[in-house]
């Protein structure tokens, strides 16, 4: 055992007659409809696989077809049930199908099912109408909720070297986000209703607010939490995530704005910043070099 | 390769491959955690399932370090495709070793199974042919992984559904030549050789009755569920008779082996999966003990022969 990672260079061929079976197969295993009762697709399955004294091969590929829909199923369900809950038992039925033949499982782990699902929810068009928007915006939330609840824990923000740093340089100082903050601009409480799901609770479907909704969506202490954000608190957040410096973001978020309302936004960062800092939203400020 | 400690067993026998036996356990799952963190159940180790701990961050890692800050964690997967004609997927691989780093599991197991070709991934556990051409493609493969892990491979008996009409060799026979011409061990699966052979129509006793016992590292029981035509591994409900039947068959065969029982659907509290695994300790102490007392009675038995013979 070398742990040689020219191993790859060992890696064997194939043989044909592997390919073969396994190229087929794959392609059968993920066949909306059963084979049993598909006359001409039962004779191809029948070359491959000898069936048994009680299932014919048709039937025992049909095991591995209705495990891979079941199983799949499963896990979508797990971690978008607040899609479920909107569209319905049935309809999410369809959409999952839809989807894993749109985009069939390609990864490892389970855990990335989801990876193209917001994507394919855009340009789906069975979700019924009067529940599109806010089934959009919760698939949104939820694949943000599976980024966030494993993604990589962020280097803590070091309070003594913020101690340091002389009062001139914040203002070309950069903010460094940690990456496992989703911000998200919808325009549904979708993330109370998913709350409202998972801890049983009556869960009434959210109108769309006109105003709009912005989150970010975080991990403290390994537990996940939404922050509800102001329009000018995202937008600023926004600046930041560009690279920014910490003053021309703080400028951009007041362009247009009165002397007045500009005062009340002037009280609300520091309050803003004491509270990220706190969530562990900002990783690290970079001083631009003298 | 990492090298356990000195796991002679009580009577003096050598541990399998270098390895262990690391006594009973079970499969550490999300639901039992507040129980397991709260209680430290006395179970001597946890099976994980890697692909659950290969993440950057957040609770999975937290949970898994609470774990091992307590107990002997050995590393399951389900994603490796050893059987697969696609590559061997490297990134899965280097995640899968840089957490065996962490976990100091002292081996490493997955099925001998494909998991899907064309860059697709069926998160099932594929039968295969089994033909001296499969059986060459997966030996090389096998030791190839191991060789990058630097940690033993064992690779498990999946249960299967389906047979191929190019089969030429049993599923033991198949089995027994990967072990062999990878110089790897096997997780032999004793729930999976039942719902396989009645499945398949074969007899589990000459399945166990083949199985190369220097080779055997770990051992899995499991309950299944029977449907009109077929037996399905689903993981759910206590072991069945048949099944402690083939276990005992299989200790009386192995002696002590790591053993552990796997619940995933329907997971009752942990009492109830922990009673299954104390039924298998109670099995194996008892053929112990048995084995012991036939020993001391032949030890007997001879020193008598020894004073009346001049």
């Amino acid at each position: 055992m070398n742990g040689d990672r020219d191993s790859r260079a060992r890696e064997p061929v194939a043989p044909p007659s592997l390919l073969r079976s396994q190229a087929f197969l794959t392609e059968i295993f993920q066949r909306e409809h059963p084979v049993a009762g598909d006359d001409a697709l039962s004779v191809a399955v029948g070359n491959f696989v000898t069936g048994s004294r009680t299932m014919t091969p048709a039937e025992q590929v049909d095991v591995y077809r209705h495990q891979f829909w079941l199983r799949h199923r499963s896990s979508l369900e797990e971690d978008y049930p607040g899609l479920q809950h909107i569209i319905g038992d049935d309809a999410f039925d369809v959409f999952v199908r839809a989807y894993l033949t749109a985009y069939p499982p390609k990864t490892p782990s389970l855990r990335d099912l989801g990876a193209d699902i917001a994507r394919f929810a855009e340009s789906y068009e069975g979700f019924p109408a009067d529940a599109r928007a806010l089934a959009l915006d919760m698939v949104r939330y939820e694949l943000a909720w599976v980024d966030v609840f494993d993604g990589p824990d962020p280097t803590p923000l070091d309070a003594a070297l913020i101690a340091r740093i002389p009062p001139e340089a914040w203002s070309t100082a950069r903010i460094r986000l940690n990456p496992c903050v989703a911000r998200l601009s919808l325009e549904h409480d979708v993330h109370r209703l998913r709350y409202a799901i998972k801890a049983g609770e009556p869960s009434e479907l959210p109108p769309r607010k006109a105003e709009g909704v912005r989150l970010a969506l975080y991990r403290a202490r390994n537990v996940l939490h939404f922050e509800e954000l102001t329009p000018d608190g995202f937008a600023l957040l926004q600046a930041l995530d560009e690279g920014v410096p910490l003053v021309p973001a703080c400028e951009r978020i007041t362009v247009g704005k009165s002397d007045e309302a500009i005062g009340v936004l002037n009280a609300s960062i520091g309050t803003w910043f004491s509270a990220w800092a706190r969530f562990g939203f900002i990783t690290a400020i970079e001083l631009a070099e003298v | 390769m990492k090298q356990g400690p000195d796991t002679s067993d009580a009577r003096g026998r050598p541990p399998r491959m270098g390895l262990p036996n690391l006594g009973f356990g079970l499969g550490l799952r999300t639901v039992h955690y507040a129980h397991v963190f709260e209680h430290h159940p006395a179970v001597d180790w946890f099976e994980v399932i890697s692909e659950n701990f290969m993440v950057e961050g957040g609770r999975p890692i937290e949970n898994l370090d609470k774990a091992l800050s307590r107990y002997p964690i050995v590393q399951h997967g389900v994603s490796l495709s050893i059987g697969s004609t696609a590559p061997l997927d490297w990134d899965y691989l280097a995640k899968l070793k840089k957490l065996t780093r962490k976990t100091k599991t002292p081996w490493v197991s997955d099925h001998l199974c494909w998991t899907g070709v064309h860059g697709q991934n069926l998160h099932d556990l594929l039968p295969l042919p089994y033909t001296e051409e499969t059986l060459k493609h997966v030996a090389a493969r096998a030791r190839i992984v191991q060789d990058f892990l630097e940690t033993r491979l064992l690779l498990e008996n999946a249960s299967s559904y389906l047979t191929y009409t190019d089969s030429a060799l049993t599923e033991w026979d198949f089995l027994n030549a990967i072990a062999d011409e990878a110089d790897i061990g096997l997780l032999f699966d004793v729930n999976n050789v039942y719902v396989s052979s009645q499945n398949h129509g074969f007899d589990p006793n000459e399945y166990i009755d083949a199985v190369p016992v220097h080779r055997v590292v770990q051992i899995h029981l499991a309950g299944h569920t029977r449907f009109d035509k077929y037996i399905l591994d689903t993981h759910t409900g206590e072991v069945a008779s048949p099944v402690w039947d083939l276990y005992r068959r299989t200790i009386e065969r192995t002696g002590p082996v790591s053993t552990m029982v796997e619940w995933d659907d329907e997971i009752p509290p942990f009492d109830v999966v922990w009673d299954e695994v104390k039924k298998a300790r109670a099995l194996c102490e008892e053929i112990e003990q048995r084995r012991a007392k036939a020993e001391k009675t032949g030890a007997n038995d001879a020193a008598s022969r020894q004073v009346v013979t001049p």
